[in-house]
């Protein structure tokens, strides 16, 4: 037994050796970041990693589509000297940012990243109306509580609130009503869940972690040009039609200061839910893109608003008027009914 | 000598000045990077390439192209006024506001519900007092 053994110990110990060499080279490629473990700009480019490879940390091979989208917008070139020109606590905070304006120009080719700037001011402008509106409606609660008759004021008030609500139908604000079935116009933002919201202030809240914070200072300065970005060409942004150009924000605001639109917004707000709620199911997950994916889900609500707008962008005032007639006499019978029994006294 | 150009009697387009290259009439910028306006095509330059622009456009139909020019001016100047988060930082600053007035509308909103319901509990007792 031992003599066979003796014999067949070279043969053996040479494919032994050659398993050793094809293992150690293996490890070797691993660990140096061969072909199996290159990041993803490097495997997109087609050239070896190097350990020292400086968009490594930010492009994981498993997500190949990242990379794509920021060499399709920005390229190579300009990444690394974007990069080299900033601090190593600043590096990753640009490259997310810079990661996620790339997805959101894949996903919007025309518009990008001025497309949801432009849906959040117009929801900002929707939700201080509202807030307006509601204000205004809480002031009539407090009034009625204070005052003698207020069943009178209230209703005269809840008429004229009616009449201005079918002159913004006019100028083609409104949109059809749904209501929910419990007859309450429930506003958008309270059907938000906060933890949609969330993923947006962890991403402030990384930057506050590194010391480093947007400046307020400079985001600012960059709304305040971005009407002045505008002006460079046609403000052709779907949202226009109705005078929502947002060089004209201020004056639009101004002017429907004294419209009370409760239902027109709270409608527009619904129909904006019901429709975002849609095209949440529509959409598919990517799962490439797991950091931002919470934030986005923000985008598609705001994305499909754009839609939803124009959609509604041609139709007419009259189509709309009854289902806000619906409404107004709702809740002029609620009224009603609220006040009618204590002016019998 | 005048007939060979004139397809282009204007000046080269601010592009095809920056880039030092003759302005032909199917130039993709020309449209939309007047030379009157030599920063904006230096800006979207600087930040995304020429190529790279040119590519966006050609995927683009054209009666977009114009404003696609003027979103990548947007985020060229706003990456250059703040290489860290560029035009993101204005995002995250209006969806901080917009949470703001979330949260506003839903304490208004419960004021309401809570005047509503205590004057429906005084009509209520007030219908009852009548009624006995």
């Amino acid at each position: 037994m031992s003599k066979i053994k003796t014999i067949h110990n070279p043969i053996g110990s040479l494919e032994r050796f050659f398993d050793l060499l094809l293992i150690s080279l293996i490890v070797y490629m691993t660990l140096k970041g061969g072909t199996s473990g290159a990041c993803a700009a490097c495997k997109y480019q087609r050239r070896r990693c190097a350990a020292d490879c400086p968009l490594a940390p930010y492009f994981p091979a498993e997500q190949p589509k990242l990379f794509q989208n920021v060499h399709r917008l920005f390229g190579v070139r300009s990444i690394v000297k974007i990069l080299e020109n900033l601090d190593e606590v600043q590096r990753p905070e640009a490259m997310k940012s810079i990661i996620f304006q790339s997805y959101v120009r894949d996903r919007n080719p025309v518009h990008g990243c001025l497309g949801i700037t432009q849906q959040l001011q117009y929801m900002i402008w929707l939700a201080e109306e509202e807030l307006k509106a509601v204000n205004s409606q809480l002031q009539l609660y407090r009034n009625g509580q204070n005052h003698a008759n207020p069943n009178n004021m209230m209703i005269h008030e809840i008429g004229e609130k009616h009449e201005d609500l079918t002159s913004q139908l006019d100028l083609g604000m409104g949109l059809p009503v749904n209501n929910n079935n419990q007859g309450n116009i429930i506003p958008f933002f309270s059907q938000v869940s906060e933890a949609q919201l969330q993923p947006q202030m962890s991403y402030c809240n990384e930057s506050n972690n590194n010391d480093y914070n947007p400046s307020p200072d400079s985001s600012k300065e960059i709304l305040n040009n971005h009407n002045a970005s505008l002006a460079w060409g046609q403000n052709q942004f779907p949202y226009n039609h109705h005078n929502y150009g947002f060089i004209n924000q201020n004056e639009h605001c101004s002017e429907t200061k004294n419209n009370n639109s409760v239902m027109a917004i709270q409608s527009q707000l619904v129909n904006l839910q019901m429709a975002s709620n849609q095209q949440e199911e529509e959409v598919d997950v990517d799962q490439n893109y797991d950091e931002i994916h919470q934030f986005l889900e923000i985008i598609d609500e705001s994305h499909s608003f754009t839609e939803t707008k124009e959609v509604y962008a041609s139709s007419s005032g009259e189509s709309l008027k009854e289902p806000i007639d619906e409404i107004g006499e709702k809740e002029l019978r609620r009224a009603a009914t609220c006040f009618s029994l204590t002016s019998v006294n | 000598m005048a007939s060979s150009y004139s397809n282009y009697t204007n000046s080269p387009c601010a592009a095809c000045k920056f880039l030092r290259r003759r302005c032909t009439s199917d130039c993709v910028f020309a449209p939309y990077f007047p030379p009157e306006e030599p920063t904006k095509f230096a800006n979207v330059h600087r930040i995304f390439g020429a190529s790279n622009v040119s590519k966006i456009l050609h995927e683009v139909a054209p009666h977009q192209r114009e404003d696609t020019v003027n979103s990548l001016a947007y985020e060229a100047e706003a990456r250059l006024k703040d290489p860290v988060y560029g035009c993101v930082g204005a995002i995250s600053v209006l969806q901080r506001q917009v949470l703001k007035l979330q949260r506003e509308l839903e304490e208004t909103n419960a004021d309401i519900m809570r005047y509503a319901s205590s004057l429906g509990s005084e009509t209520t007792s007030t219908y009852g007092r009548h009624r006995s």
